[in-house]
């Protein structure tokens, strides 16, 4: 390398150390200053790229370029080497005088090693039941919600709803009154017509006024149905696509979901507060093995 | 100097001069491509770094606070302890937005990194004999930095990556027979339970971490133990290694490549905005945000998802829900075939010799087209987990773009492995010779020809290639 | 003679700088439709929209089988549609989005004075950001905005081509009108699931969020992991795999005289 290519190559790194300087001055200075986000990673930037600058220069500049060989040992070890090893090993078939054990010892040697193997595979199986403290088992925790029947309907401040709170193309995230927030209980209350409908057979008075309620939690797996497009009476689910009819109980009808949301019984009381009739009747959400228990 | 003198003082301590000797004088090969391990390790190096700090700031509880912080549009609203950590460290911790965005920005590049690498070894053949256990503990460190992403980026309970942890329990759920209690043991019970992140911070710092550190020193070591493949050249052969010496110009490069790399970082995470949570809001479990992804190295499992039709198994009463096709059985299949590979390979082409001279991709064409096959099918899954963003910014319908998804992620792939294949064939047809039958001749003074030894420098000449017959490749002398 | 012309002008000049003057005094948040439109303005609105809307809407609002009945859709709807330019609307079929509208101001207000005649529907109504809550506004927005318009406003898709749009350009009172009548596929959100101080929360968030705090630096659009992905892909390690050649390629020249064996 001639001697003014390395002076060149001395002055950049020099210039780039200077930088690098500079900037981490400036970040000392910038953070007393109180800080701003978009110059801290500028100038953070600018110190680094200046180091690495620095070192790869030097790398192709000042220090000695090789290329060098060197020679592959071949990776096995040697005969005399692998035998010494397991004749070595083999120590643990000696008895105590350093002899070869008969073949009533090894016998006795083997038995010993079965025993040893039972005993720690028993303890590494015990060592495992601990794990299972990390969470309850499901129970009928998957099968039931928080709703019940006569649970009034409140939105998500906890007001209670009225039969006449939502215009016709309206809709709301409702909880069970004294639930509000409750996962599993969060469920759609969409005011599809203004009168009432029969979404499925069986369900003629499931929806009054035309209220029908659906569990949010779609069937596939899990996100909030959020996305109710009234004009095509659809529900719209925004993770993986799965929509929903909302006028024949809530059917897939894309997407990957393969169950209808499960609806909530409605009823209007007295004092014209929309309620549940009763909890819903399968579990919500996605499904599971024994979902249809 | 003083440095000698430590050197003696530690020597006689130590007796490692000897071991130090040998260390300086490892020769590293220098192709490029090389360095892009290099790459992934120095994100990790910033990521421990970066997590570090965040880790005095984050509060991994799940406990309801009321936030009376500097971000106005959420102030008196109700929040988990860790979320609103999460908006301290990024509005009232100075630094603390630049920290946790180079943090965010070194794990996406972390994660492409590792593929990059994991790519490159696959095209070149460096996972055959003698490396086969190097590439299964780089497969698995692959697997554990997807879950480090996954548990790192659901740690602020935010709604986005709340809905993400959603759907990671329905499709823990969806596992035959034990899904509902594994889902259960995971999280602490029901979706989603008071447990989940502070046994996520637990996983995502200490116990992933360790494990990388672990199984990465077992990939380096063997990487030292076996010394770096080499591609072929002249004066490189099987029992040889032509490069620089670790000490000092491959430290000073590599060293180079690590304040890049956190320069790179780092002017992304001061000038790129990235995972914004205070706009996504705290976690409540019955809101969602239409256009909600997972990061992009798992936007391939969120791809399977939506494309998959709704299908799912009942039998005598039980059943196995739908998501469990795209989201266990698939990456399932994927990593047992990727971790087998260097064994099924080896069973294809019955070479089980050490092969320490790398492939040309061209040179393997069938190896080469699968690879890019594969790789195809799972860009199509991950392009197609944005198909409700591709619809609206492009006015299309989203149905519309699943139909056509659900026909591309089949037909692509096809599609690219025949091209592949055929142009591999096509380029390595040049002018090859077996390179026993190569003659290297010099000119003369005179202007007559004669035939050179082999090895001797000579401008101009090309390296010899090796013209095989799809994968026949007789075991190397 | 001039003191009655004086009186007469007293008493016809009075009114209208009365007017003015009232007008003046309204403050920024307050709408323009507090009077009941004359018959003039009715008529007037009468003979735009038989131009512009009754091929589609039919000769009295009744609806035809391409689009539906205006009788009782009240003020805000028309004023929604009409300022926003979706109506009138070209192409039946396809979902009507935002355009440059077709009509001035006081063409607007003569039609949405005529569809306010028809029946009574949803006022405009009055919106005053400033008073709503920053907080309660991001709260609502995020439970009952987001899963269409995204958090950030975005937009986006819902099915069978139709999309949620951006709210980016939507005024107070076009994004109050919105929540009142709940156009195209929205839903409808009257003043007994959201109160009026609600809905001017919800407004004002919607303000905050045409021009949100970036505290991190470039925004990428707001559309979250997709663009942060690609900045990642292509550009992160595109320029970390440039600065690995570069530290290779000069170091390969220099090395190609010979080698030294160790």
């Amino acid at each position: 390398m001639s001697v003014s290519a390395e002076q060149r190559a001395t002055r950049h790194i020099a210039v780039a150390l200077g930088l690098t300087t500079a900037s981490a001055l400036g970040l000392a200075v910038l953070y007393a200053l109180g800080g701003q986000s978009q110059l801290e990673g500028i100038l953070l930037a600018l110190a680094l790229g200046g180091l690495g600058y620095a070192f790869v220069v030097a790398a192709r500049r000042l220090l000695p370029q090789g290329p060098f060989t060197e020679d592959r040992e071949p990776l096995a070890s040697s005969e005399a080497d692998l035998e010494g090893f397991g004749s070595d090993f083999d120590r643990l078939y000696q008895d105590a005088e350093g002899e070869e054990g008969s073949g009533q010892a090894l016998a006795r040697r083997r038995f010993l090693l079965r025993m040893f193997g039972a005993a720690v595979g028993a303890m590494g199986l015990a060592a495992l039941f601990p794990i299972a403290s990390l969470g309850p088992r499901p129970g009928d925790a998957l099968f039931e919600t928080k709703w019940r029947k006569g649970s009034r309907v409140v939105d998500e401040q906890g007001k209670p709803v009225k039969a006449g709170d939502l215009k016709v193309g309206g809709v709301l995230t409702v909880f069970p009154e004294g639930w509000v927030g409750a996962a599993d209980s969060q469920t759609l209350l969409i005011r599809a017509t203004d009168h009432a409908i029969t979404t499925r057979p069986g369900r003629e008075d499931w929806s009054p006024r035309g209220y029908v309620a659906y569990s949010k939690i779609c069937t596939h797996a899990g996100c909030p149905v959020g996305l109710y497009q009234h004009s095509i009476q659809r529900l719209l689910c925004p993770c993986h696509q799965s929509t929903f009819e909302v006028l024949t109980g809530a059917t897939p009808v894309f997407g990957p979901a393969t169950r209808a949301l499960p609806q909530l019984p409605l009823m209007v009381d007295e004092n014209g507060d929309l309620r549940a009739q009763h909890d819903f009747d399968q579990p919500v959400g996605p499904g599971f093995w024994n979902r249809e228990r | 100097m003083l440095i000698r003198r430590l050197a003696r003082w530690l020597d006689s301590r130590l007796g490692a001069a000897r071991f130090a000797r040998t260390a300086l004088n490892k020769v590293f090969p220098d192709h490029w491509s090389f360095m892009i391990g290099e790459i992934a390790l120095y994100c990790l190096v910033i990521l421990i770094l970066t997590g570090v700090y965040l880790t005095f700031f984050f509060v991994p509880d799940s406990r309801e606070v009321v936030y009376h912080g500097s971000y106005a549009p959420l102030r008196g609203a109700h929040m988990s302890a860790a979320y609103q950590s999460t908006l301290r460290v990024s509005f009232d911790v100075r630094a603390g937005l630049v920290m946790r965005q180079i943090h965010h920005w070194a794990a996406l590049i972390f994660i492409g990194s590792i593929i990059v690498h994991m790519v490159r070894i696959f095209f070149t053949g460096a996972f055959r004999r003698p490396r086969e256990l190097n590439w299964a503990v780089g497969v698995t460190l692959l697997l554990l930095a997807l879950a480090n992403g996954f548990t790192g980026y659901s740690l602020p309970d935010d709604q986005l990556s709340g809905t993400g942890l959603r759907i990671a329990y329905s499709v823990l759920e969806s596992v035959p027979f034990l899904g509902p209690w594994m889902a259960f043991l995971v999280f602490g019970g029901e979706f989603p339970s008071d447990d989940i992140i502070s046994r996520l911070f637990t996983i995502h710092v200490l116990i992933v971490p360790a494990l990388i550190v672990g199984l990465l020193s077992v990939h380096l070591g063997l990487l030292v133990r076996q010394k770096h493949t080499q591609f072929r050249g002249r004066g490189r052969t099987e029992r040889n290694v032509v490069g620089s010496k670790l000490w000092p110009t491959f430290t000073a490069k590599t060293l180079g490549l690590f304040f890049f790399v956190f320069a790179v970082c780092a002017a992304l995470g001061g000038l790129a905005q990235i995972n914004p949570v205070w706009l996504y809001g705290p976690f409540k479990a019955q809101a969602v945000s239409s256009g909600s992804q997972p990061d992009w190295y798992i936007g391939w499992l969120e791809g399977a998802l939506r494309l998959m039709p709704p299908w799912e198994l009942r039998v005598a009463g039980f059943e196995i829900p739908n998501p469990f096709f795209p989201g266990v059985l698939l990456p399932g299949v994927t990593f047992a075939v990727i971790y087998a590979w260097p064994w099924i390979e080896q069973r294809f082409t019955k070479d089980r010799a050490e092969h320490h001279l790398l492939d040309r991709p061209r040179d393997r064409p069938v190896r080469t087209g699968l690879g890019v096959a594969v790789l195809t099918f799972y860009v199509v899954l991950f392009v197609a987990g944005g198909d409700d963003v591709i619809a609206s910014h492009f006015n299309l319908s989203v149905n519309d773009v699943v139909y056509v998804f659900r026909g591309l992620v089949f037909v692509l792939p096809a599609v690219a492995y025949y091209v592949t294949y055929r142009l591999c064939k096509e380029l390595s047809a040049r002018a090859r010779l077996p390179a026993d039958e190569l003659a290297l001749l010099a000119r003369t003074p005179e202007g007559g020809y004669v035939e050179v030894e082999p090895g001797v420098e000579e401008p101009g000449v090309d390296e010899p290639g090796v013209d095989e017959e799809d994968e026949e490749l007789s075991p190397s002398s | 003679m001039l003191a009655r012309r004086l009186v007469v002008a007293v008493v016809v000049v009075a009114p209208a700088v009365l007017l003015l003057a009232a007008t003046a005094f309204a403050g920024p948040g307050k709408v323009r439709q507090a009077e009941q439109p004359s018959a003039e303005q009715v008529e007037r609105g009468r003979q735009l929209y038989l131009t512009s809307c009754s091929s589609c809407h039919g000769a009295e609002g009744e609806g035809t089988s391409i689009a539906p009945s205006l009788i009782g859709v009240g003020a805000a709807a028309a004023d929604f549609q009409l300022t926003t330019g979706r109506m009138p609307l070209t192409d039946p079929n396809a979902q009507a989005v935002r355009k440059p509208p077709a009509f001035d101001r006081n063409q607007i207000d003569d039609i949405v004075a005529y569809v306010a005649s028809l029946g009574s529907g949803p006022p405009i109504p009055e919106v005053n950001p400033d008073a709503g809550s920053l907080s309660e506004g991001a709260n609502l927005f995020l439970n009952n905005c987001a899963a269409c318009h995204s958090a950030a406003g975005v937009g986006g898709a819902l099915s069978y081509g139709n999309d949620a749009p951006d709210l980016h350009h939507a005024t107070a009172e076009q994004i109050a009108e919105a929540i009142r009548t709940g156009p195209g596929q929205m839903p409808v959100f009257g003043p007994d699931t959201f109160s009026d101080h609600q809905v001017n929360s919800i407004v004002r968030y919607v303000r905050y969020l045409h021009e949100p705090d970036d505290p991190g630096g470039f925004s990428l659009g707001r559309i979250g992991p997709i663009t942060e992905g690609m900045v990642a892909l292509l550009i992160g390690i595109p320029v970390l795999l440039f600065v690995c050649r570069r530290i290779e390629e000069a170091h390969e020249r220099a090395s190609r005289g010979g080698s030294e064996s160790t």
